[in-house]
């Protein structure tokens, strides 16, 4: 469960002062499935970055799951995006040395977990997005849809709270996108909180709630497009 | 993380640029094998010499006339002085206890002849005492008796070359020769010793001290050799010494008594730095090298900053980071270590095949030493690659690709 | 493509990445300038040494009692059957055509007394000549006085160290010293000279030779320098007096006679050895710094396939992207050595600052090959880059990674 309270993110771009994103207040319960939209600049992927704990706001209070963390220090943010959020990319993001499952395999790495209980784990999150006859290709012998179903298995396999997705689709044609957005949805079904970027009125209109930002500011938060 | 798990992200990093490593290896390879090449040379003369001194047994105290300034330097080198040693002087010395021999000593250059043959070598005068004190032993015959060194008796020992070369296979034993021109009766054959550095100990005649003195027309000594019982007995002895001559010569410390180990302490000193110089300057190429490791880690976590992006966002901590980038250099530059001391080894070893006068050591510990030192440059040549990438912005780092 | 186009566009493509340049030139400019700088110094020690020899001018002959193999290798000192003596001294002076000067030698060490302050110095015996032979000058008061060579006299020449210890701010002149348990007056003090071969000419006392014969007890001298009229003569003056010395010593050659060219000979033989040896880390440290560069261009041709397929959609030849990459390579590894060169430069001035008395300079030749190995480096180590991008197919190029 998230809450933001009057969230603001600026820059200083030499002695100008961006502000990408000003007073924001939200609250997204558990399960949600949240679509972000607006045009370029409206500051829907600093929300998202600020969402996902990459990024720390510049005033503001930002609650997850009952705790305070836009205040937190960096290695605390880490644990937090290890643990708690999963994000997937419009560019994927696949390390292409490693094997598809060397990819899903790579947070758990991260976090310093036994090797037995990461292939279990990997060999569940594959199974989940269907690709487990793919777990020893490499990103270049994937199409796009499959990479990208690799991204979402990396994303998931640590369990976290919130799944984050900027512009899921974007790079990908639209069979495997509807492919990519049916997955996402069903996990949404299955409990995990989403909240999707997107420019696509047809991708942001199957979500459960859309909401617009303008010039860093929501102007709109309802339930159809 | 678990280290076995970073080490294998890093090694993976690592493999995949396969040429690209290779020659940052290489680099750091060529480097460390001139570094150890150089200092298994130095290391091969330093051991060489110190064996070459310590042949001569090492509880030996040597006294010298006149004060040198520098410890170890050689007196005798500088001719004459008004000091002298006596033969009393090395009486005197044999009553101190712990002390095995007291051994006066002087020597000079004269011609050894036999019949028609003849050749100019070092004369030593000495006493019965040799074999014990310079652990150089009789092969035939006998060597000098034990009497007064006041008195000699025109006896003389040959070493073994001299012999060959006057005497040629014909026995030599009971032989008479001219030293100098007076007669002498051979009573032995020194074994082979060989060379102590450029003196050959085989060319030599020993005789009676009193005899040399007499031969070369001195009155003083030209050393003493005090040779004692145990190691630690060496600083009471050499007290002692000094104590007893300094009281006989009127008080006057006129004299120098060098330990043998004070001497092989100097030496092994100089051999030291000099090795360790050379070493250095043979570590030019490591440099250039680090260097080398340096720049390619640059490039790599320029050309990586979408996958720095992506570990940060996936909850690598920044410390996370810059372990993976410093290991990358670490393992690069160590196993560039590793081949070095196997080629440097190699090269070495082949060498002294070459040339077996040149003498090449390679302990363990320069082997270790040679590792943690590459171990150490791909730290520090990986800190500001690391510290650049464990800084980069996630955001930003994501957005270039 | 001009030649000129061909640099810029070489220079524009290092500029680009500056760091990776910057990097790439500072190992070239290590390996470069550090062996410049030792080879500055061993230049600057060899013309040092060469210098000291060469103020004793070159036409010294110095004769050594006792045979050596090597020059340069004194002989044990001791008594030799046949000593130097100052007969011999004589006869070469009477029978030596070309012999224009000479001075018998005799040093010993001694304690020397002035009142209540004593000092261990060098004592040395010779004769007026020794002034210039040696090329010393006197301070205050004369040299030696003419005196039959055999015949000693009680009178003493100081140098400014003894005169200061001893005397302080008095005037030495006619006052009365010490050598041993002898008394003599002090006619001299020298100008001072500093070290000259080996004997600090300011801490020393000179004496007629045959009273310092007489002082050590020796029968021979330590050395007999002659000075010859023309350095042309001097190989058939050295003829000369040894044909002279072998007759007085019953046709035996136990002498050892040295001209400035064996010392000097030898001396340069052991700075050509150490030559060689820096030439050998030099290459080294320069193939560590070649790969380094192999390395850079290899991923700067792998980031400019896209670069290189649009310059080959243009109408570039292969031969033309080959030039292009391989004028990179060796621009950079010129400015690196040109770089090495600065330093190199720099830091001889730096050392000549420090040390007025060893003037170093990089020498002609470490600098010829410097320029011309960097260049050639760069062209040996940038060709298999640039056969690399030469041969990128365009389409694939074009297409990216």
């Amino acid at each position: 469960m998230i809450e933001l309270r009057g969230l603001t993110r600026h820059f200083r771009v030499g002695d100008q002062t961006v502000r990408a994103l000003q007073d924001v207040s939200l609250t997204i319960p558990d399960g949600d499935y949240l679509a972000l939209m607006g045009p370029s600049g409206s500051g829907k992927s600093t929300l998202l970055h600020l969402l996902g704990c990459l990024d720390r706001p510049t005033g503001g209070s930002y609650v997850l799951d009952g705790h305070e963390v836009g205040t937190l220090p960096e290695g605390e943010l880490a644990q937090i995006r290890s643990r708690k959020i999963g994000f997937v990319f419009q560019f994927f993001h696949l390390v292409p040395r490693l094997t598809a499952a060397g990819n899903v395999e790579l947070p758990m790495i991260l976090a310093g977990i036994r090797p037995s209980e990461r292939r279990a784990r990997v060999a569940k999150a594959l199974a989940a997005v269907g690709l487990t006859d793919r777990a020893s290709h490499r990103p270049d012998q994937l199409s796009g849809g499959q990479r990208q179903r690799v991204a979402i298995a990396r994303a998931t396999v640590m369990g976290p709270s919130i799944l984050l997705a900027d512009e899921p689709t974007g790079n990908l044609d639209r069979a495997s996108g509807k492919e990519i957005i049916e997955l996402i949805e069903r996990m949404n079904r299955d409990g995990l909180t989403v909240v999707v970027v997107t420019h696509d009125p047809e991708v942001g209109g199957r979500a459960r709630r859309i909401l617009k930002l303008v010039d860093g500011l929501i102007v709109s938060d309802g339930g159809t497009a | 993380m678990r280290l076995i798990d970073l080490i294998r992200l890093a090694l993976g990093a690592v493999t995949g640029h396969r040429l690209r490593s290779a020659l940052t290896m290489l680099g750091i390879a060529i480097g460390i094998a001139s570094v150890i090449l150089l200092t298994s040379i130095g290391e091969g003369i330093r051991v060489y010499v110190l064996s070459e001194f310590t042949q001569f047994g090492t509880n030996i105290i040597a006294v010298n006339p006149g004060k040198s300034d520098t410890s170890g330097g050689n007196p005798t080198a500088m001719a004459g002085t008004i000091r002298k040693l006596t033969i009393e002087d090395a009486e005197a010395l044999r009553r101190i206890p712990q002390v095995e021999a007291s051994m006066p000593v002087a020597f000079g250059n004269a011609r050894v002849e036999y019949g028609e043959r003849g050749r100019s070598v070092l004369v030593y005068g000495v006493t019965s005492d040799v074999p014990r004190v310079w652990k150089f032993g009789v092969r035939h015959g006998r060597f000098l008796p034990e009497v007064d060194p006041r008195h000699g008796s025109p006896l003389v020992a040959l070493g073994i070359k001299l012999k060959r070369e006057v005497f040629g296979e014909a026995n030599a034993l009971g032989e008479r020769v001219r030293i100098g021109g007076r007669p002498f009766r051979v009573i032995g054959v020194m074994e082979p010793k060989g060379q102590f550095l450029n003196l050959d100990l085989d060319d030599t005649a020993f005789i009676p001290v009193a005899e040399a003195m007499t031969l070369f027309n001195r009155d003083d000594l030209i050393e003493i050799d005090v040779a004692y019982r145990s190691a630690a007995a060496r600083d009471l002895v050499a007290e002692e010494v000094r104590r007893i001559l300094q009281d006989r010569h009127q008080g006057e410390e006129d004299f120098t008594i060098t330990t043998q180990e004070s001497m092989l302490a100097t030496l092994d000193r100089i051999i030291g730095v000099v090795t360790k110089a050379v070493g250095a300057i043979g570590g030019i190429s490591l440099v250039v090298g680090a260097i080398g490791i340096l720049t390619m880690m640059w490039i790599s976590v320029n050309e990586s900053t979408a996958e720095i992006g992506l570990l940060r966002a996936l909850g690598a901590r920044r410390g996370q980071v810059m372990a993976f980038f410093l290991l990358q250099a670490a393992l690069l530059a160590t196993a560039g270590g590793a081949l070095g001391i196997l080629a440097g080894v190699g090269i070495a070893r082949s060498l002294q095949v070459l040339l077996p006068r040149l003498p090449v050591s390679t302990p363990m510990h320069y082997v270790l030493a040679a590792l943690v030192l590459s171990f150490a440059v791909g730290l520090l040549s990986g800190a500001l690659p690391a510290r650049r990438a464990a800084g980069l912005d996630p955001i930003e780092a994501l957005r270039a690709e | 493509m001009s030649g000129l186009d061909l640099l810029r566009f070489a220079s524009m493509a290092l500029r680009g990445h500056r760091l990776r340049t910057i990097l790439t030139l500072l190992g070239m400019s290590i390996g470069v300038g550090a062996v410049i700088l030792l080879t500055a110094l061993g230049e600057g020690a060899r013309a040092y040494v060469t210098n000291e020899f060469m103020a004793l001018g070159s036409n010294l002959l110095i004769v050594l009692p006792g045979k050596t193999e090597t020059t340069g290798n004194a002989p044990i000192l001791g008594g030799t059957t046949r000593p130097l003596t100052l007969e011999d001294c004589e006869a070469i002076l009477r029978r030596g055509r070309r012999v224009r000067r000479l001075a018998p030698l005799s040093v010993g060490s001694a304690r020397v007394g002035y009142g209540e302050k004593r000092r261990e110095v060098t004592v040395l015996g010779s004769t007026p000549d020794l002034l210039p032979v040696r090329r010393l000058e006197v301070g205050i008061g004369r040299f030696l006085p003419e005196v039959e060579i055999d015949r000693g006299a009680p009178v003493a020449v100081i140098g400014r160290t003894v005169q200061q210890e001893l005397f302080g701010s008095e005037n030495p002149l006619g006052r009365p010293i010490r050598i041993g348990d002898w008394r003599f007056r002090v006619v001299g003090v020298l100008a001072e000279k500093g070290q000259s071969l080996g004997l600090n000419m300011d801490d020393v006392v000179i004496v007629p030779v045959a009273s310092s014969m007489r002082l050590f007890n020796q029968a021979s001298l330590f050395r007999i320098l002659i000075e010859v009229g023309a350095h042309s003569e001097i190989d058939a003056a050295r003829l000369d007096v040894l044909d002279i010395l072998k007759e007085r010593h019953e046709g035996e050659e136990d002498v050892t006679i040295l001209t400035q060219d064996s010392v000097l000979g030898a001396f340069n033989r052991i700075l050509g050895a150490l030559t060689l040896a820096l030439a050998g880390i030099a290459a080294v440290s320069l193939s560590v710094a070649g790969i380094g560069i192999m390395n850079v261009m290899l991923v700067s041709v792998s980031e400019r396939t896209p670069e290189v397929g649009l310059l080959k959609a243009l109408g570039a030849t292969p031969r033309r992207i080959l030039q292009v990459f391989l004028v990179e390579a060796v621009l950079l590894s010129t400015a690196g050595g040109l770089l090495g060169l600065l330093v190199g430069y720099l830091g001889s001035a730096v050392l000549s600052q420090a040390f007025p008395a060893m003037q170093t300079h990089p020498p002609t030749w470490a600098v010829v090959a410097a320029i011309v190995v960097s260049l050639a480096a760069g062209a040996l180590f940038g060709v298999l880059p640039a056969r690399r991008a030469a041969r990128l197919d365009p389409v694939i190029a074009l297409a990216g990674r």
